[in-house]
């Protein structure tokens, strides 16, 4: 053999080993990887779910299966405490109310993300697309802080759900026109612009009793106007509340200015307990169960799928089973506009809501191969396309890229109402205690929807709690 | 001549025949050891201690303070106070409903065993159905009740906006899901009756209220006590049923010590607190149970 002929076949050999080498030096490497998610059992989570199961490859070659633990909404978050707090490390990543940050921050459990976004341009491209307001309340504690938890899973708001057969009946718009001086508001459009006085007057003018005519049919059971959460479940209450605190220029006790922030004074400000006032004043237009302190996001929800309302306020990630026309008899007479506003002297309509939806999060034991391959699972759940995809399904997106693109309004009937409505979200607190003040609150408020106080006295019992409270973890001086 | 080889057994075999009953017991009282001794132990060292099960904080030995704390708490004795509404009301219908259809069922009439089936169906049920079922049956717009009141007075009835609606309301569930327990109860003891005793009070024209007091009685006395034991200490950590039908609410009207304990466990994550007041929960129901056996004693010695 020449020596040419020698050096070809021996680099061909070497090229040979080293390819047979990488590759089974690669397939030996691939690993089978589980994400463990723990999760609310709704549609949000079950569509991502799905686009897992169908469309998801890590990009490392390993076998990556995510797997979501559907928790029912009622116990998810007693649920995910006790497993967080055991030890069990049942889980990589997790669901998470934004409330929940701090208190599962400072127990060692959700896992801080800047230095993992900070070495990511893929990831700091992602935190640059989404909508601010989105990245404050899901991400950040303290609130509104540079430290970094979670990422946006679901982003959700208060919507308007409206009967559109109702609303845009010819019958009923002439008798709205002859009882309340002008246009019963029809189209999206129009709902839009509609404030809380407008709103009361839905509540009079479609309460109807048993017998009665309903756009043209004859009532075999009693109808009503309008509905909001008044519940005294977690913060199904507190939600819709905080909106009219807000819209009023009232607040709520401040953590971003802890140590100085005061509860007395202003938590129970005379416009804070004005706008409390209005709130209890609309329950009245309400089906009787307002009156119990259980009509919650829930009982909301039923009474509007099963027909026995003409609206109610709503967060988004319900309207998929509104319109699912096994699940809803309103499935086909359902529209959606933005939550009403309160208008202003100037006649401009103010508008403020809480925020809703959930970021998920990564759990401090998830280390290693996993870690990687949950912030690779993150970063396409985060991808335009895949983004545009759960917006297809029934989702929302925080990104700017999808929930602003040209053909976003046009995958689901509420989708106009969520990009705008994003601009005026706030947050609640998001300190370690917040569970102890929830649930204060909600039992003022719930004496104040049940008759047993007024609101000064609701919201002066809260003032003087949260002082307490916050004045003991530090968070007043 | 035959010999028999006789084998000598071995170790194990000699320690088993000698320890046999230690050892069949064992794993028992190890899973008891591990999943109730050690927690009563770790959870009563733990109220003792400064801790959050949501905080890194290392615990912090603090001696009496979570004691202190909670028994000077103005919530917790208000939630005693409501509790304390639920045991008394509670445990005396089911006391009068489950003796009520024991005399009943006591007697044979057609259709009394299918009857007897149905009856007792309410304490087989599990908690979060009998609570979702209340929750519907209670509710203003869909519920039966509601529904069925509406078609008398034209008004929807709204029974859980007044705390004393709400109360009336849970403790209707609670007596409803339990006084066939009291009632199978006092029923062993009236089949247990010697007849007779009836046919000789027959003879001599006692009073239905003698016949009562000086033959029935005696037997079904025991299990009475029984019966009020039993139901005392499971009404005195009722939760479900209010959990369920009111949250605690209106306000916290129905919130009783088992939601409150609930609450600062696994809501407010006072870890250490809720240990302690479990602790006081545990000594209140130890007192009720050796009240009990106290008048069981007492009542043995009279006779």
């Amino acid at each position: 053999m020449s020596y040419l002929k020698k050096l070809r076949a021996s680099v061909l050999g070497g090229a040979l080993a080293a390819a047979l080498g990488s590759a089974f030096g690669g397939m030996a490497a691939a690993e089978d990887i589980t994400i463990n998610m723990a999760a609310p059992d709704w549609p949000p989570t079950r569509i991502m779910q799905d686009l897992a199961n169908k469309e998801y490859k890590a990009k490392s070659g390993n076998s990556v299966k995510v797997v979501l633990d559907f928790i029912p909404w009622p116990d998810y978050y007693t649920r995910l405490a006790a497993s967080l707090t055991s030890g069990e490390k049942k889980y990589n990543m997790a669901v998470s109310d934004s409330q929940w940050l701090g208190a599962f921050v400072e127990g060692g459990y959700y896992l801080k993300i800047n230095d993992i976004i900070d070495k990511d341009p893929e990831l700091q491209a992602i935190f640059k697309d989404l909508h601010p307001n989105l990245v404050a309340a899901y991400s950040t504690y303290p609130h509104k802080s540079a430290n970094y938890y979670g990422f946006p899973q679901m982003p959700d708001v208060l919507v308007n759900y409206y009967r559109k057969d109702l609303f845009c009946n010819e019958d009923e718009q002439k008798a709205f026109q002859d009882k309340m001086g002008y246009k019963l508001p029809c189209t999206p459009e129009e709902m839009n612009e509609v404030d809380w006085k407008m709103w009361e007057d839905f509540g009079k003018f479609f309460r109807r009793a048993k017998g009665d005519k309903l756009a043209g049919q004859t009532l075999d059971d009693d109808f009503y106007g309008i509905a909001y959460q008044a519940g005294k479940g977690y913060d199904f209450n507190s939600m819709q509340i905080n909106g009219f605190i807000w819209q009023y220029g009232a607040d709520i006790w401040d953590e971003t200015k802890a140590p100085n922030g005061q509860a007395l004074g202003v938590v129970n400000s005379d416009t804070a307990v004005k706008a409390l006032e209005h709130y209890l004043s609309l329950l009245q237009y309400a089906p009787p169960v307002a009156k119990t302190g259980t009509m919650d996001i829930f009982k909301t929800d039923e009474l509007f799928r099963e027909g026995k309302l003409a609206a109610h306020i709503e967060w988004i990630g319900f309207a998929e089973t509104t319109i699912n026309k096994e699940m809803s008899k309103v499935a086909d007479k359902t529209g959606f506009a933005k939550m009403p506003a309160t208008k202003g002297a100037d006649g401009k309509m103010i508008r403020w809501s809480n925020i809703g939806g959930q970021p998920f999060v990564l759990t401090t034991w998830t280390e290693g191969a996993t870690q990687s391959e949950a912030i690779e699972f993150v970063k396409w759940w985060l991808s335009t396309p895949v983004q545009t995809k759960f917006a297809q399904a029934g989702g929302q997106s925080g990104l700017k890229s999808v929930f602003a693109s040209a053909d976003y309004n046009s995958y689901r009937p509420w989708n106009h109402a969520f990009g705008p409505s994003l601009d005026w979200q706030k947050d609640v607190w998001h300190i370690p205690e917040f569970f102890e003040l929830l649930v204060q609150q909600q039992e003022e408020f719930d004496k104040a929807i049940t008759g047993q106080q007024g609101a000064k006295q609701a919201l002066d019992n809260i003032a003087a709690f949260q002082d307490k409270t916050l004045r003991e973890a530090g968070h007043i001086e | 001549m035959t010999t028999v080889a006789t084998t000598k057994p071995g170790f194990f075999e000699r320690f088993f025949a000698r320890h046999r009953g230690p050892l069949l017991v064992s794993p028992a009282i190890l899973v008891l050891v591990a999943m109730n001794i050690f927690p009563l132990f770790w959870s009563f060292g733990l109220s003792f201690y400064k801790y959050r099960a949501n905080r890194q904080a290392e615990p912090v030995f603090v001696w009496f303070d979570n004691y202190i704390k909670i028994l000077s708490d103005p919530v917790v004795w208000s939630r005693f106070q409501t509790t304390a509404i639920f045991v008394a009301i509670s445990v005396l219908f089911q006391l009068i409903v489950g003796f009520l259809l024991a005399v009943l069922f006591e007697k044979q009439f057609p259709g009394r065993r299918v009857l007897l089936m149905l009856v007792l169906t309410p304490m087989m049920l599990s908690f979060v159905a009998v609570g979702a079922f209340f929750r519907y049956y209670y509710e203003p717009t869909f519920g039966l009740l509601s529904q069925a009141i509406k078609a008398i007075t034209g008004e929807p009835f709204i029974i859980l906006q007044s705390p004393a609606g709400a109360i009336g309301a849970i403790i209707f569930a609670d007596v409803w899901m339990w006084s066939p327990f009291v009632m199978l109860l006092v029923l062993a003891g009236l089949v247990s009756v010697p007849k007779h005793l009836y046919e000789a009070a027959e003879i001599d024209r006692v009073s239905w209220w003698r016949r009562f007091r000086t033959i029935t009685f005696p037997y079904i006395r025991g299990l009475l006590l029984l019966a009020v034991l039993f139901r005392t200490i499971e009404t005195f950590k009722l939760f479900d049923a209010v959990f369920l039908i009111t949250e605690g609410g209106p306000g916290t009207s129905t919130e009783t010590i088992a939601v409150y304990v609930y609450r600062v466990a696994f809501q407010y994550f006072r870890t250490s607190e809720s240990a302690a007041l479990g602790y006081i929960l545990l000594f209140v129901v130890v007192v009720l149970t050796n009240l009990y056996l106290f008048f069981v004693q007492r009542r043995a010695r009279e006779t």
